[in-house]
Parts: C-alpha cells; sequence; structure tokens
C-alpha cells in the first residue's frame, strides 16, 4: 500500500513551507514536493504606483533582506531613469550589500543551522537552537551575534536603520558617508574578520562528521548560475550572468542580466506558490540551476580577497569540478562572510568612498528597467515596465530562492529516499529532511511575496493520495 | 557605554503597536538626558544582548494587547532560565537578559518593562485616541524610573 507523510511546517526557514513525502508499498520514498504555501503577491499590487516608489516599496518584502530588494529596485529604477550613477554611490551600494550578505548568512549559519552542526541532526528539536548553541559553545555563539551585529550596524550607519532603510535612491544614495562612519565601520572590521576565520576553522573541523549528509543533501550535477566581473571574480552588485556546469565548464557567459528573459523561463506547478525558473536551453525541468553561495564559488576562478582566496582554493579542491552537495552551502556562506568583511575593508580604504557627489537626478526616460544583484540567496532580478506618467504598468520579480526551487525539490526527494523508511517519521530523518532544504536558506517570503511564520509540515502519503502520517511543526 | 538603555519595540505601521517607537521617539527628542541611550526595534533580537550586558539599568518598552487600552504599567522583568529559551526571530524581554547573561557575562540589576495598553493593531500609523494620550504618561514613568539610578 502507499501512503504520504507530511512535514508541516518546515521549521527554521525564512516563511511558510510543507513537505510531502510520497510512499510506495514497500515502504520507500517514491516521490517528494517542497509546497511554498503563501502568496503576497507583490508584482501585481505594486501596479499603478509610481516607479520612484518602488525602492522602498518592494525593500517591504522582506524583513531579512530588505537591503537586495531595495538595491534590485533602484537599479531597475535607474534604468528607467536611464542614469548613470556617481561612483560614490556605487561604491556605497556595493558595501551596503555586502553588509546584508553578512548580516543574512550569519543568521542562517548561527541562528538555523549551526544547531544542527554542533549538537547534531538527532539532538532532540527543543534544544537545537541558539540557545542549545550557547550552552554548548557560547564562543560560537557569541561570534555568531556579533558577526549578524556587524552586518546589521553598517547597514543602519549607511541607512540611518536597519530594516527597510530608504536611503539607497533611484539615481544613488541620499547622503555620503561621513569620515566619522567610515572610521567607526574600519575599527569593527578586525573583530569581524578574526571571527569570521575562526567559525570557518570549526566549520572545517565538524564537516567530517558530515560525509552521510554531505552525500545525500541535493548532492546531484546541475547548472550554476551567478553574476562574475570580467575577471570572474564573484560579482554581487553588477556584472554579467554565467551559467556553469557540474564539470565546472562553463556554459553560457557574458550574458547581459537585462536579457534574462531570452535565456531564463519561468514555469509553475499546482502545488506551490513558488514559480520554477529554468535556463530555457535545456527546456524544464532539465534547465534545473543553482544559485547563491554554492553557485557563486562555482562559477569563478577565485573569491576576489586575499583570505578568502585561500579559503575558495581549499573549498574547490573538495571536489573536480563544481562542488555538488548542497550542504556545501554552508561552507560557501562563510567564505562569502570572510570575502565581504574583506571587500567592505578594501572599499572604506578607498578615500572616494566619502565622496558627497553620490545622486544624479533625471526624469522619466525608459519605459521598462530591469535591476538585478545577487541577495544573499543568489540572484534577484526586478524588472519593471511603466507609463508616460511613470505609474508601474508590469512587474516581475525572480527571487533568489525561486531559481532553487527545482533543485531544492529534487534535493528533498533524494534526501528523503536515503533517510526515510517504513510508515512513520523518526525525528532525526524528519529534521534531515527540513535540512536539506535549510542549507539553501530559502527566504521564502520573498519568493512568493508570502508573509509567515516560518512553520513546516510534512506529510507521508499512499500514492492514492491518502495519508499515512503526519509530523507539524509551529514556526 | 551609556548606564541606561532604553529598548522600545513595535510596528510603527500597525496602529497602537507603534506605542513604543512614539514613546522611543518622545525620548529621543530630549526627554530623557544623554546618559539614555535609546533604541526603537521591531523585534527583540539576540543582537541586543551586548548591549544590554553593559547597561546597567535596562527598560524596555511595549505595547500590551492584555491591558486595557492606554493603561501604562511598569514591572520588572526577570531573567528567563535558558530551558525555557526557544529562539525564533524574536526573543522577549526575560530571554534578553538571560541571553546577556549567558553569552556576554553581565546582566544589567535594573531591568524593567513599560507596557502601554493597546487596542488597535489595523494597519494604520496613527495611534487610537487613549494610546495616543497615554504616551506622555509612559515618557514620564521611563524618566522617573531612569532618575532611581
Amino acid at each position: 500500500m502507499t501512503r504520504t507523510i507530511t512535514i508541516d511546517p518546515v521549521t527554521r526557514l525564512e516563511g511558510h513551507a510543507k513537505i510531502t513525502l510520497r510512499m510506495n508499498g514497500h515502504g520507500e520514498v517514491e516521490d517528494a514536493q517542497f509546497h511554498v504555501t503563501q502568496l503576497r503577491g507583490f508584482e501585481k499590487f505594486c501596479e499603478g504606483r509610481p516607479y520612484y516608489e518602488m525602492p522602498n516599496l518592494m525593500s517591504r518584502i522582506c524583513g531579512i533582506c530588505p537591503v537586495s530588494h531595495l538595491l534590485a529596485s533602484a537599479k531597475a529604477c535607474d534604468a528607467i531613469l536611464a542614469v548613470r550613477i556617481p561612483p560614490a554611490a556605487g561604491r556605497l551600494r556595493r558595501m551596503l550589500n555586502l553588509a546584508q550578505i553578512i548580516q543574512s548568512h550569519a543568521l542562517s549559519f548561527f541562528y538555523l543551522s549551526a544547531p544542527d552542526l554542533l549538537l547534531g541532526m538527532d539532538a532532540p528539536p527543543a534544544e537545537r537552537n541558539l540557545f542549545g548553541l550557547m550552552q554548548q559553545d557560547p564562543e560560537l555563539a557569541r561570534g555568531g551575534v556579533r558577526l549578524r551585529k556587524f552586518g546589521q550596524q553598517i547597514i543602519e550607519m549607511l541607512c540611518g536603520k536597519r530594516i527597510h532603510p530608504g536611503w539607497v535612491v533611484p539615481g544613488g544614495v541620499n547622503e555620503p558617508l561621513s569620515l566619522q562612519k567610515r572610521h567607526d565601520i574600519l575599527a569593527m572590521i578586525p573583530d569581524a574578520l578574526a571571527t569570521a576565520q575562526k567559525t570557518l576553522l570549526w566549520f572545517k573541523m565538524r564537516v567530517e562528521s558530515y560525509r552521510e549528509e554531505i552525500r545525500t543533501f541535493a548532492n546531484f550535477p546541475s547548472l550554476f548560475m551567478g553574476l562574475v566581473t570580467p575577471d570572474d571574480r564573484p560579482a554581487y552588485y553588477e556584472g554579467k550572468l554565467r551559467f556553469t556546469d557540474a564539470a565546472g565548464n562553463i556554459v553560457a557567459d557574458k550574458l547581459d542580466p537585462a536579457l534574462y528573459a531570452e535565456y531564463i523561463g519561468e514555469t509553475a506547478e499546482p502545488f506551490t506558490y513558488m514559480k520554477f525558473p529554468y535556463y530555457k536551453p535545456l527546456g524544464y525541468p532539465d534547465g534545473m540551476y543553482r544559485v547563491g553561495p554554492l553557485a557563486r564559488m562555482n562559477i569563478v576562478d577565485r573569491a576576489g580577497t586575499p583570505l578568502a582566496d585561500q579559503e575558495w582554493i581549499e573549498f574547490r579542491s573538495l571536489q573536480r569540478g563544481a562542488v555538488l552537495s548542497s550542504f556545501h552551502y554552508h561552507y560557501a556562506r562563510l567564505i562569502e562572510i570572510l570575502h565581504c568583511i574583506e571587500h567592505i575593508h578594501h572599499y572604506l580604504e578607498d578615500p572616494r568612498i566619502i565622496s558627497p557627489h553620490v545622486r544624479a537626478s533625471a526624469s522619466l526616460n525608459n519605459s521598462e528597467g530591469v535591476g538585478v544583484c545577487e541577495a544573499p540567496r543568489g540572484t534577484l532580478i526586478h524588472h519593471y515596465r511603466v507609463d508616460d506618467n511613470g505609474l508601474i504598468t508590469w512587474a516581475n520579480l525572480i527571487i533568489a530562492t525561486g531559481h532553487n526551487n527545482l533543485a531544492m525539490n529534487r534535493g528533498v526527494l533524494q534526501a528523503a529516499r536515503h533517510f526515510v523508511h517504513g510508515e512513520k517519521l523518526a525525528e532525526g530523518a524528519l529534521n534531515r529532511v527540513e535540512a536539506v532544504v535549510r542549507a539553501f536558506d530559502p527566504c521564502l517570503s520573498c519568493s512568493t511575496h508570502a508573509v509567515g511564520h516560518m512553520p513546516l509540515i510534512i506529510r507521508l502519503e499512499a500514492a492514492d493520495g491518502a495519508l499515512f502520517d503526519e509530523a507539524r511543526r509551529d514556526g | 557605554m551609556k548606564p541606561i538603555l532604553v529598548l522600545a519595540c513595535g510596528n510603527p505601521l500597525r496602529s497602537d503597536d507603534g506605542a513604543g517607537w512614539r514613546v522611543a521617539e518622545a525620548l529621543r527628542d530630549g526627554a530623557v538626558d544623554s546618559a539614555v541611550s535609546v533604541h526603537a526595534v521591531q523585534q527583540f533580537t539576540p543582537e541586543l544582548a551586548e548591549e544590554i550586558s553593559q547597561a546597567e539599568m535596562v527598560i524596555f518598552v511595549d505595547s500590551a494587547a492584555d491591558e486595557d487600552a492606554g493603561a501604562v504599567a511598569v514591572s520588572t522583568v526577570a531573567e528567563a532560565p535558558a530551558s525555557t529559551a526557544r529562539f525564533t526571530h524574536s526573543l522577549t524581554p526575560a530571554t534578553l537578559l538571560s541571553l546577556a547573561r549567558r553569552l556576554f557575562g553581565a546582566a544589567p540589576e535594573k531591568a524593567l518593562l513599560v507596557t502601554v495598553g493597546a487596542s488597535r493593531f489595523e494597519l494604520s500609523e496613527k495611534l487610537s485616541e487613549p494610546v495616543a494620550r497615554a504616551i506622555p504618561e509612559a515618557v514620564a514613568a521611563i524618566r522617573s524610573l531612569a532618575l532611581t539610578l
């Protein structure tokens, strides 16, 4: 007899989701689906709003990565204005994006995933949280809190507030960086660098204990996509898109992000509100690709800063070609934290960062604009069309988490086939199925534009849809 | 580090839930002296723990849905036992105190919670009349508490 297991809600994610596992008559997982269960509809309700409201409106999509939406939206508006923003504004926007990546990665790694890594996938769920981490390794927990604070403080210093800041505007930013703030941020760098390095060392010592998870957590060939600089480093704010394959070969390169619709298709499935983007030349679903930290480390020839470059070399030696296990999103995330801190330092050492010229003004010059940047979870695309009065007539957003949708679904299936057997869900198996999703650090509020508390359901179903078992957790 | 820390929590886009922010704005506008550090936040998050650990007194400010609209109340906050502390995205004042002590080695001797009873939480930047009237009272209560240190 076939049956279905439901995990609802999936915990320690950004958003609401559930997982359904369909079992065959031999107690084996036959199919798995990752459902995102809320819809917010930002693309629709921004219609009719003036373009210049979009950065602030779009930053409301998410409380974790508002800066990413702010930047992608402002870049789309720059394109509508046909304006080239002043160099200092570009540097400040870049620095802001790096701070955003640091604080988001710190949240993902230390608050959401490190409890699994330190306490074990089979530890009681009540202990697998920041407080459990604090009991076992206060230094690691302290480092996590401080790293997140470091990113947030930079955002607050630049923008005036940590969440939903309005400092980035079409044409640039609305205030230059003061000497005092530059000094204050520089003073925080050494501690942040030391914490990032210590955490990387800690992770590399522990990772050997997770061979089974590395082997089974969304570990399969796929394409990888992200922005790159002309000299093959990861580009977080501006660059061309590159696709590589599992062997590390470049499949497509120097793609204009504004023309994303020529090579990225989007489709929908009835079981989830999250869209399924795919690489058009390979079709759906063969055009599955991954974005985010793992992809960014896989598509480049180096990280681009001295300490991160050393880590990158070690990381890429894990496997010939691309590093395929999504468990290593964690590893890549830590390298990116280190890289972003180094890069912020680099920007601050350049005296041009305090230039007072930070905003260009223009009026409406284009009826369409695309803004693309790398958000913490991957490539973020905002695309708007406006009428002659500058009112939005159409908007399309492709969110980082959405790009990973196909891979997350396949990853859940792979892990469930390995860890789930029989008619009941063991806690450790349940947590591992969730942890696959957690490795991607999906932001479901972003990807569906849905608000939520982050709960998860896993359902165990018969092939005919009959419910066998269901695990449910509140967020 | 300033000896007195005021942490006001709420969502100013949700009517009376913004009471804490209004109190923080009034305090920043000069209702307290420069020895008081004032932050308005949307949630109590772990990143606040280090600053709390360095303060001599912390005053949490929040709206309270279970109190009469406009009622101002002051209560002491005790550290939560670690076993009851479960992190999601936000913490209670009690768990924040516990986090401050466990991670950063200290928690303020005096920890207080000032609440303003609230009744309306719909999308709006306006406070209900009773809550708007209560803001000066809450500010005065915090000023008095600050003077006790």
